[in-house]
């Protein structure tokens, strides 16, 4: 076995070939740089199921026309978003032909595909991909600089003129830098998805949709009373069904995931849509929920943390974007290297870019904007209260009472408002949280 | 047609029965104490060639020219037991006949073997003589109440020339695996059950309901379980009363072993796997989730596992 | 000492050939190189020894290249690749791998490759290169000191039985997967092996004959009829429809499945009894 080689050096050393991680290592590797992208997995996207629908835009300015090379599924022309109580189901449903051509809009994509696809136009141009091999730790010098990683391999050292952790939730190199602040449970949500095989002229029927057309479904409650939210998505001859679980909640109610997903399927507006599948696969994960409150510092010497790994994953009850999230940030994290490289400054001071991009861009503003969001869509009364008044309200709009002439809709707001127990005031503070948050 | 079964100081291989009833019941005895061996009621003619220890170049040049004389032997069947499997290969090629390997059928016009790890079944149609081997317990024996007619065949034993492994010495079944042959409970593991820690959970079901774990080749094979727990025609054959299969899609070579089990429960995401259509109840789940839950409902354990 | 390995490249996925995440070797295959490359190093050790050779030869298409590339970087000496497709017949192959396997002290096989799956080719190597055989082992310690060229061996046989052979080389040996498994190659040599050369050579051509391929199916053998019953019993307390009537075909979440599965066992007289001692996994 050979022993005592020379470490192997290289200008960047990327760790995890996610998203992130390939979006990064493509952009330095077209800047010229040497980099290495090292991935646990035996290939990239081989310990990846989650996260079905992807939003590529951001990749027009990494791989232009990328619509006509990516492994996608189906293109999202149809979105919904459901409101279930036990027995009622209130959805509002919007379609448009434009997000079914170029340059689309949203797709479904299995994450073994998409990964692994984006991983290798990160190789196409350059970026040297290692596949099962972990990062165990950070090299420092003696001033503390990450000056590379340590791998499970033998002879396993690398060393670089900087680091990006792309290494997912959790971020094992995150923490091990010190980046985070000490996290809590409260801070986490668990995903849970079953893939369900049906044959593509079923899927296209029940969900009214015909080629490479797809539908996307968010659901407020149908959780079994855990906060959360659910989805439902069109593969080509597969659906997704999921739920999105707040971690102190589900273990409180002593409810296991795949009960909660069961009881969703259960539901008499899930049920005609996936009767009858055959259950290919179940998996399940965690996701940072809380957004800017819980994300790192991103930057430290010689070390930068970019997309979920820096806690950049979206995931506000009922929306889950993380995908282009990671892209992104992977992106500009290696923007700012590259810049660092070039001028030979690779401290946090000389990766100042990286944040200053984060800030001027979607990523950062996104989640700015929905600072909110997850605690107001997670909130008890969002959760528990307003699915039954909206739905009952409009259950009561829409039914007939002949001989008794039709009630007006403010009352009967009022008295549904009432009976669900919710005050005027905390009604108004939420709509104004809503409002500044989605408005 | 006629059977070639391999025996070691009278001892039959595992799936000798099948072979010589695919054949009608001739069978032509290769190796020592070959007149010892048991085959009562599963032979009608029977040929014996004393041939000393295992030897498969030298059995191979003794044995080629006699079955080349020997009357209806164009189609040789072996069993595809360790030894079937070995001497087939060698004698194929010096009667310059194709060899069928791992067969389930064998017919003179008709031969089906499996393939991909024992998922598929091929079906040839071969056309002259040739040898096969027949994979074990797919087809039982005969039961046969006339005594066989016996044929010693008197044979100058190839002096060596060949070059031959040597035994040393045979081992009887590690007493590990003899509570897997015995047992009348069986909980078999497969490759849907996703870590290592499954099996040590698989192995607390199992004693909690009396019964023992044994594995499929694919698991034995990542050393999740010891090898000696294989269950299966190279690995243990078992005949249990109960057999529970978590995450096993029942390849041929596996089934096989099994025995005749008078019930049998699997779990497995595929409904339409050979496992679950031999099963008296077949439950499409997923067997790590349900082991889990398993365990929580006969409380063998204290720990509950996050399903991931 | 001159060591070969025959590695058998296998695409899970008849479709895509070349796509690397859906295909390699067998665990056994993996197993007969690491026993190589122990081998190779305990003959070095020897004084006054020869550098011994590991070559890992492999009969298959341009797809297996990569993890051709895997055994240099693992520690083969060389690598070949003898171009020809997977679906052969076994006597062909072999005769194609003993024709560019030189004159070799040992032969290494796994004992099955994942598609065909016989186990014939090294037989058909044994005789082709009329040498010893020892076939599915489950152990192989190399010969001790005064390395005498001969080999103790453990294979396994039938009803859980093994046997202990002496092999004298030349001899080919094949090895199951648990029988090693293959040491990780060292960062560095893995990326060196990146771009190494493979070289390839001219391989058979011709095919398996024609086959109809089924979907494996037990043959038919008695069996005892379900307790349907006691099943519809369960059914109701759990108010599940029918499933398919041949099986008992249910489809049921985990907690389900477990009640499901308890209830039947109950109902079938297995659960009276109270756990008793049983062995452990390994
Ligand atoms: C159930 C569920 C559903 C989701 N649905 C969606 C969705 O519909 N749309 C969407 O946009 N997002 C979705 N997400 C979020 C999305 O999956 C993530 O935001 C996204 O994958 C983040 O990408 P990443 O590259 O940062 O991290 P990851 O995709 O997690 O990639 C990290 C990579 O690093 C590797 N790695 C980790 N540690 C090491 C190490 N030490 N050494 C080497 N390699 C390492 C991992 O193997 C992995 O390949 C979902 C998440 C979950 C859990
Ligand atoms: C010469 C030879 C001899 C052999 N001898 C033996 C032997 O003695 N014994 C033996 O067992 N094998 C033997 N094999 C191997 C055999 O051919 C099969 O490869 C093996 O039995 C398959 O094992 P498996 O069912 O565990 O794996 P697989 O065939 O991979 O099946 C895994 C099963 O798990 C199911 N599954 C996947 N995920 C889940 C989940 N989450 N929940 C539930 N189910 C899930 C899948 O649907 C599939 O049915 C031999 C092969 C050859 C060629
Ligand atoms: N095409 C091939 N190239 C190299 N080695 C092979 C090939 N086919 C079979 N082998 C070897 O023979 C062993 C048994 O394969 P098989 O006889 O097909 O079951 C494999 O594990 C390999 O070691």
């Amino acid at each position: 076995m050979t022993t005592g080689a020379q470490p192997t050096t290289v200008d960047a050393i990327v760790v995890g070939a996610g998203p992130a991680g390939s979006a990064a290592a493509t952009v330095l590797a077209r800047k010229g740089y040497s980099v290495i992208l090292l991935e646990r997995g035996s290939f990239p996207g081989s310990k990846n199921m989650y996260g079905g629908v992807v939003y590529p835009r951001i990749l027009d300015q990494l791989h232009p026309e990328w619509w006509n090379e990516a492994p996608i599924q189906r293109w999202i022309t149809r979105r919904s978003t459901m409101v279930l109580t036990e027995t009622q189901a209130l959805t509002v449903d919007f379609r448009s032909a434009n997000w079914g051509q170029p340059p689309y809009n949203g797709a479904t994509a299995y994450r073994p595909d998409w990964d692994h696809w984006l991983a290798g136009k990160a190789e196409a141009d350059g970026a040297l991909l290692v596949c099962a091999t972990t990062a165990t730790g950070l090299l420092r010098d003696p001033g503390g600089h990450v000056i590379g990683v340590t791998t499970d391999r033998p002879d396993g050292d690398l060393h670089a003129r900087v680091v990006i952790a792309c290494d997912g939730v959790n971020s094992f190199l995150a923490k091990e830098a010190g980046l985070y602040g000490d996290v809590d449970a409260a801070n986490y949500t668990v995903g849970v998805k079953e893939t369900i095989a049906l044959p593509k002229h079923v899927i296209d029927e029940r969900f009214g949709v015909r080629d490479r057309e797809g539908v996307d479904i968010e659901i407020l409650g149908g959780t079994s009373g855990v906060n959360g939210g659910g989805f439902v998505y069109t593969n080509l001859d597969t659906l997704a069904v999921g739920v999105v679980l707040k971690l102190p909640k589900l273990a409180a109610q002593k409810l296991r995931p795949e009960t909660i997903i069961a009881n969703l399927k259960a539901h008499p507006g899930i049920a005609p849509l996936v009767e009858g599948g055959e259950i290919k696969e179940y998996s399940a994960h965690v996701i940072p929920e809380a957004g800017l409150a819980m994300m790192p510092k991103m930057t430290g010497d010689g070390l930068l943390v970019a997309g979920d790994a820096a806690a950049m994953c979206l995931a506000a009850g009922i929306w889950l974007e993380g995908v282009n999230f990671a892209m992104a940030s992977g992106m500009y994290a290696a923007e700012a290297a590259a810049d660092a490289l070039a001028a030979n400054d690779t401290s946090a001071a000389g990766l100042a870019g990286y944040e200053r991009r984060l800030n001027d861009t979607f990523v950062l503003r996104d989640h700015r904007k929905l600072r909110r969001a997850p605690s107001l869509v997670l909130s008890d009364r969002v959760q528990h209260l307003y699915p039954h008044m909206i739905a009952n309200t409009v259950e009561r709009m829409f039914r007939v009472d002949n001989p008794t002439p039709k009630p007006g809709l403010r009352r009967i707001l009022n008295e549904e408002r009432k009976r669900a127990g919710l005050k005027l005031k905390d009604l108004a503070s939420d709509a104004f949280d809503g409002l500044r948050s989605f408005g | 047609m006629i059977a070639l079964v391999p025996v070691r100081d009278g001892v039959l291989p595992a799936g000798a029965a099948d072979a010589i009833a695919e054949a009608g019941g001739r069978v032509l005895l290769a190796g020592s104490a070959t007149a010892e061996a048991e085959i009562e009621g599963c032979a009608s003619e029977v040929f014996l060639a004393e041939l000393g220890p295992v030897e498969f170049g030298r059995w191979t040049t003794t044995l080629a020219p006699i079955i080349a004389e020997l009357p209806d032997a164009d189609i040789v069947v072996l069993p595809h037991s360790p030894d079937g499997r070995d001497l087939a290969p060698r004698l194929a090629a010096a009667l310059e006949r194709p060899l069928l390997a791992g067969a389930t059928e064998v017919g003179a016009h008709r031969v089906r073997v499996a393939r991909r790890g024992g998922l598929e079944l091929h079906e040839l149609r071969p056309t002259g003589p040739f040898v096969a081997t027949l994979q074990p317990g797919t087809r039982g024996g005969l039961t046969l109440d006339a005594p066989p007619e016996v044929h010693h065949l008197d044979i100058a034993v190839a002096s060596d020339g060949a070059h031959d492994a040597h035994v040393v010495e045979v081992l009887a079944p590690d007493v590990r695996t003899m509570d897997l042959t015995e047992a009348s409970r069986i909980v078999g593991g497969g490759a849907g059950l996703d870590s290592h820690d499954r099996f040590v959970q698989l192995d607390r079901f199992a004693g909690a309901i009396a019964g023992v774990m044994g594995a499929t080749r694919v698991v034995t094979d990542r050393s999740w379980v010891h090898h000696d727990r294989q269950i299966g025609t190279t690995g243990v054959v078992i005949d249990p009363a109960l057999y529970l299969s978590f995450g096993v899609s029942g390849a041929v070579q596996h089934t096989s072993g099994l025995g005749h089990p008078d019930h049998i429960i699997s779990v497995n995401t595929d409904p339409h796997c050979p496992m679950m259509s031999m099963s008296d109840l077949a439950i499409v789940a997923d067997a790590n989730a349900t082991l889990d839950e398993l365990l929580r409902l006969l409380d063998t354990t204290g720990e509950t596992q996050e399903a991931s | 000492m001159k060591i070969a390995v025959c590695w058998k490249w296998v695409s899970l996925d008849r479709e895509r050939e070349a796509d690397r995440r859906w295909s390699g070797v067998s665990a056994a295959d993996e197993a007969a190189l690491q026993i190589a490359l122990t081998i190779a190093d305990t003959a070095n050790a020897l004084p006054g020894a020869v550098a011994s050779e590991v070559l890992v030869i492999c009969l298959g298409p341009a797809g297996a290249d990569d993890v051709l590339r895997d055994a240099i970087a693992a520690g083969a000496t060389t690598v070949m690749r003898v171009d020809a497709s997977t679906e052969l017949d076994s006597q062909v192959v072999a005769v194609a791998l003993a024709e560019h396997l030189g004159d070799r002290d040992l032969v290494l096989c796994g004992d099955y490759s994942l598609d065909r799956g016989t186990g014939s080719v090294p037989a058909f190597l044994a005789d082709e290169l009329s040498s010893a055989q020892a076939l599915g082992l489950l152990e192989v310690r190399p010969p001790s000191g005064d390395a005498s060229g001969t080999f103790r061996v453990v294979r396994r046989l039938d009803g859980g039985r093994r046997e202990i052979l002496d092999v004298t080389v030349p001899a080919v040996l094949s090895v199951e997967g648990s029988a090693a498994s293959l040491r990780r190659a060292a960062l560095a040599s893995s990326l060196a092996a990146r771009n190494a050369p493979v070289e390839t050579v001219r391989g058979p051509h011709g095919r398996l004959p024609e086959a109809e391929i089924h979907p494996y199916r037990p043959r038919a053998r008695v069996m005892p009829a379900p307790a349907g019953g006691s099943l519809e019993r369960v059914r109701q307390i759990l108010d599940i429809g029918g499933g398919d009537p041949h099986a008992e075909l249910l489809t049921l979440e985990p907690s389900a499945a477990a009640a499901m599965i308890v209830e039947q066992l109950r109902d079938w007289g297995y659960l009276d009894v109270s756990a008793s001692a049983h062995p452990g996994t390994d």
